[in-house]
């Protein structure tokens, strides 16, 4: 039987990751049109060097990504540890309310935005695609960290106060330094979310002010160049590596955490 | 003139619809050691923690040294609490635990150090200054817990059942370390627990909590011997209840007439070291009171027996006897059990 | 040693304290507000310009209209994409339940520790990397000359070409490619709390496998079931980037007509009323489901 479910197993990951692997083989290919036999060769990767176009696309994906990071993590945590401390009427409501942006349609809530900025004059471009990210990116914030301050003991704060602490100085040197490993995984979570996000930067791009992924979609349907090729496993693969790190941080914010 | 280091009055407190803590009166000496003692859910963490700061009461007033605390926040209070899981900071040293009350207070360098290093000394954990709270023992932790909360001289030291999670033999040693710190430190302290063994141990006085108010408080030994209330008179030891008509000179319980020392109340407390039982046929002189019994169960402990009697109308009866004689009363005999009236203690309801 | 009050004390009035909801406002606001911008208001603009009948901008006055939302009457072959992107929602979800309730059972049944965790993680991982890419990487597999192709003319070199890009059924492989590991965690998570000793006890009563398969596990696992259902549904009927990449010509969806009113043909109000629609079917589904969503979240919660 457990040969069986390991079996099985290992053909669902197959199935998951024979794309992507036929994708980074044929970055590495030397032929521009797949044919085979293979060869190996780096050309693709350096063309992109000088592709200008690709290059601004994902300066701007990084910093986009970066500047969501911080952001969404800031107001995210605050969020995270208001909803968590604070007893109020109406806070599982605002709980509820976290949900809209991850769980309408990006469809539905990136056209909204487009009309919404269009007509009030905020417009389109980096800024309103930094919007949209940090809005998509807070949920998961809070998320994260309110499963961090739930590790974190209540009474250490009263001990803190007891001593003489304000609330402010007991959070900062109490809570926060225990909670660090979920901001900061919070903070990687949020950075990859807005480094993949496609649907709510494709309306709001505007010519020439494009994320990589809006860039790489542009590309597909005009027409196929192998540089796609290697900058998507570029892409894949900063993902992957920021995904690790957040999931090795989660776990090890746990056991400093705990007695 | 000589103020108590805390006061509280009137102090009352609601959660939903429950009345947690009711006209609470209480004034605890510069100095004493006073235990907090009653069941779960008498109201004794929610008034130390109004004590504390972290509750607000719905009505009354604490005072705290000189000053009205009732609307200070906790860390302008000047206490030292240790919670019941210690609370130490997990990612501090256990000397940086012990430092953050004397950072917040503007101490620093050299007698930031010398205090430090006398606390430790003083809950004998001089060489642990280094260790991290995780790698202490319960004990351990629990000392360090202790440590933080004294060098800060604060007015009143506030213990909320410390020493709850410790086995029984660790248990009593803390006690005893627990009542020579106190006593060399001669700090205020006020000590919340369930175990009414401890806090006659530890305490100068006592103050039993049930629902939500103090039914008695005094010296350890007042209350244990005078106890106003049944519940007081059986939570705080053992007692056996005789309850009767009251008429002239006592009560009366089935064909006795049981003589007290003070006003007669239809129901009456006799503890169970108080009581002799006297087996067929032996002497009864000298003794005030006399009820027969029948002998249900004898629990043999070496020292001491426990005797579970049934009285003539089938109250049940408890009595410890010292083991002076050796042959203990059997089972389904019948005997006498003779007190004094100085020990019928009357009892309310 | 002489009495120290602290930093916060002075000797004159006692400090107090700030009332509670003054910092918990504090925090809240900048979230709830940013929501507000980017999310809440956007969605009531796009409410009020699908019973418009122009855009409302320059120095175009539109009138108010129900036109918009009647253009499934008008144009019927409307209600073919809508069907079709049901049935694709459907047959997604339908797919992603049959791998991946299986595949979650085999993580459970098969591996334990350290091993589990990995495989957990492997499993996970492309989920939470860029969805663009991974349908691009499909390109390359699906398309005439393309992996398969080549792979399949290797064994039978007569064969037809196996390139099927371009057809529903890429846009199926690549949707199901896309949820199955989110279906495997919520299966996954849902399994992990059943009790092993619940699963003993019925062996030890007397049941089999499939017996036991119904009558314990299935009932069980149903919310997980349930909950990754419908957050896969609902991002399907909505997409229109895979069904334009893995379809072409043949891939038109409620997500690609929509897509179209905003970038082509400029017709926002109706563009907004078809996305209202969408937004109210999608809506209907959550609250249908809301009670084993809610406990399937707090078991998530639990279990993180």
């Amino acid at each position: 039987m457990k040969l069986l479910a390991r079996g099985f197993i290992l053909l669902v990951l197959i199935f998951l990751y024979l794309p992507i692997a036929v994708m980074a083989l044929m970055a590495f290919n030397a032929s521009p049109l797949y044919a085979l036999p293979f060869q190996f060769s780096t050309e693709w990767f350096e063309a992109l060097a000088t592709d200008d176009v690709l290059l601004t696309a994902a300066r701007n994906s990084a910093l986009i990504a970066v500047a969501t990071a911080v952001l969404a993590t800031l107001l995210g945590t605050a969020a995270a540890v208001a909803l968590h401390r604070a007893r109020f009427p109406g806070r599982d409501t605002l709980r509820v309310l976290l949900l809209p942006p991850i769980a309408i349609p990006w469809l539905i809530t990136g056209t909204a935005m487009l009309l919404f900025f269009f007509w009030t004059g905020i417009g389109r471009g980096l800024h309103a695609m930094l919007i949209g990210h940090v809005a998509l990116a807070i949920p998961y914030v809070v998320l994260v960290v309110n499963t961090g301050l739930s590790g974190v003991r209540r009474d250490l704060e009263e001990a803190a106060k007891s001593l003489g602490s304000t609330p402010l100085h007991a959070f900062f040197a109490v809570t926060l330094p225990l909670l660090l490993p979920s901001v900061i995984a919070a903070a990687l979570f949020a950075f990859a979310v807005s480094l993949d996000q496609f649907v709510i930067s494709y309306f709001l791009a505007t010519p020439g002010v494009v994320t990589l992924p809006v860039q790489i979609y542009a590309a597909i349907r005009k027409g196929f160049t192998p540089e796609i090729n290697a900058i998507s496993t570029i892409l894949l693969g900063v993902s992957m590596i920021v995904i690790l790190g957040f999931a090795w941080l989660s776990k090890a914010g746990g056991a400093l955490e705990r007695r | 003139m000589h103020l108590s280091a805390v006061d509280v009055t009137a102090v009352g407190k609601s959660y939903g619809g429950a009345r947690v803590l009711d006209n609470i009166h209480a004034q605890f000496r510069e100095g004493s050691f006073t235990s907090l003692l009653g069941p779960s859910g008498s109201g004794k963490t929610t008034l130390l923690r109004i004590i504390a700061g972290f509750v607000a009461p719905d009505t009354g007033r604490v005072r705290i040294g000189a000053q009205d605390v009732t609307t200070v926040p906790v860390h302008a209070r000047n206490i030292g609490m240790v919670f019941q899981s210690y609370a130490l900071f997990p990612h501090m040293t256990v000397a940086d635990n012990i430092a953050f009350g004397l950072h917040r207070r503007g101490i620093r360098g050299a007698e930031l150090q010398r205090r430090v290093a006398d606390v430790l000394a003083m809950v004998k954990l001089g060489d642990f200054a280094q260790r991290l709270p995780k790698q202490l023992s319960g004990g351990q932790q629990q000392r360090v817990a202790l440590a933080r909360a004294i060098v800060i001289n604060p007015t009143v030291l506030l213990l909320d059942e410390p020493l709850s999670a410790l086995d029984r033999r660790l248990r009593q040693e803390m006690q005893v370390e627990l009542r020579r710190i106190q006593r060399d430190s001669g700090l205020t302290t006020i000590f919340v627990t369930h175990d009414q063994e401890e806090a006659l141990t530890l305490s100068d006085h006592v103050a039993i909590l049930d629902r939500g108010r103090i039914v008695q408080e005094g010296a350890p030994i007042a209350i244990y011997e005078r106890p106003t209330s049944r519940f007081a008179a059986a939570f705080l030891g053992d007692a056996n209840f005789l309850s009767g008509r009251v008429v002239e000179g006592g009560l009366q319980v089935g064909t006795q007439t049981i003589r007290i020392s003070g006003t007669v109340t239809p129901t009456v407390a006799v503890r169970p070291e108080k009581m002799t039982l006297l087996p067929e046929g032996a002497s009864t002189d000298g003794f005030d009171n006399l009820l027969p019994a029948t002998v249900r169960q004898v629990v043999y402990a070496g020292a001491a027996t426990t005797y579970l009697l049934d009285g003539a109308d089938g109250t049940p009866l408890r009595v410890f006897a010292q083991n002076r004689e050796g042959t203990p009363a059997e089972p389904g005999s019948r005997v006498t059990l003779g007190w004094s009236a100085a020990h019928t203690i009357p009892v309310t309801d | 040693m002489t009495a120290a009050t602290p930093a916060g004390a002075s000797a004159k009035a006692p400090p107090r304290a700030l009332p509670g909801w003054v910092a918990t406002v504090a925090l809240l606001l900048p979230t709830y507000a940013w929501l507000t911008l980017a999310v809440f208001l956007p969605l009531c603009a796009m409410l009020l310009f699908s019973v418009l009948t122009k855009a409302p901008f320059g120095n175009v006055h539109p009138q108010l209209t129900t036109a918009n939302y009647m253009v499934f009457v008008r144009q019927p072959y409307l209600l073919d994409v809508a069907w079709t992107s049901l049935k694709l929602g459907f047959l997604t979800t339908a797919l992603c339940a049959l791998i991946g309730l299986p595949a979650a059972m085999a993580l459970k049944l098969g591996a334990s520790g350290r091993l589990r965790s990995v495989l957990f993680l492997l499993i996970i991982l492309p989920f939470w990397t860029n969805g663009l890419v991974r349908i691009f990487s499909w390109t390359m597999v699906l398309r005439e000359d393309g992996f398969l192709d080549m792979a399949v003319h290797a064994i039978i070199p007569s064969a037809p070409s196996a390139g099927i890009l371009f057809s529903q059924s890429a846009i199926v492989i690549g949707l199901v490619h896309g949820y199955l590991p989110y279906m495997i965690l919520t299966c996954f998570i849902s399994l992990l709390a059943i009790d092993d000793s619940l699963i003993e006890a019925a062996r030890s009563l007397g049941a089999r496998w499939p017996v036991i398969f119904l009558r314990v596990i299935l009932p069980l696992v149903v919310p997980g079931l349930v909950s990754g259902a419908i957050l896969t549904f609902v991002p399907v009927i909505g997409s229109f980037m895979e069904p334009r990449i893995l379809g072409g010509r043949v891939g038109v969806t409620m997500g690609t007509v929509i897509e179209d009113q905003f970038t082509a043909a400029f017709n926002w109000p109706r563009g907004a009323a078809l996305s209202f629609t969408m937004l109210a079917v999608v809506l209907a589904i959550f609250a249908t489901f809301s009670g084993v969503l809610r406990q399937s979240a707090a078991r998530a919660d639990a279990s993180s």
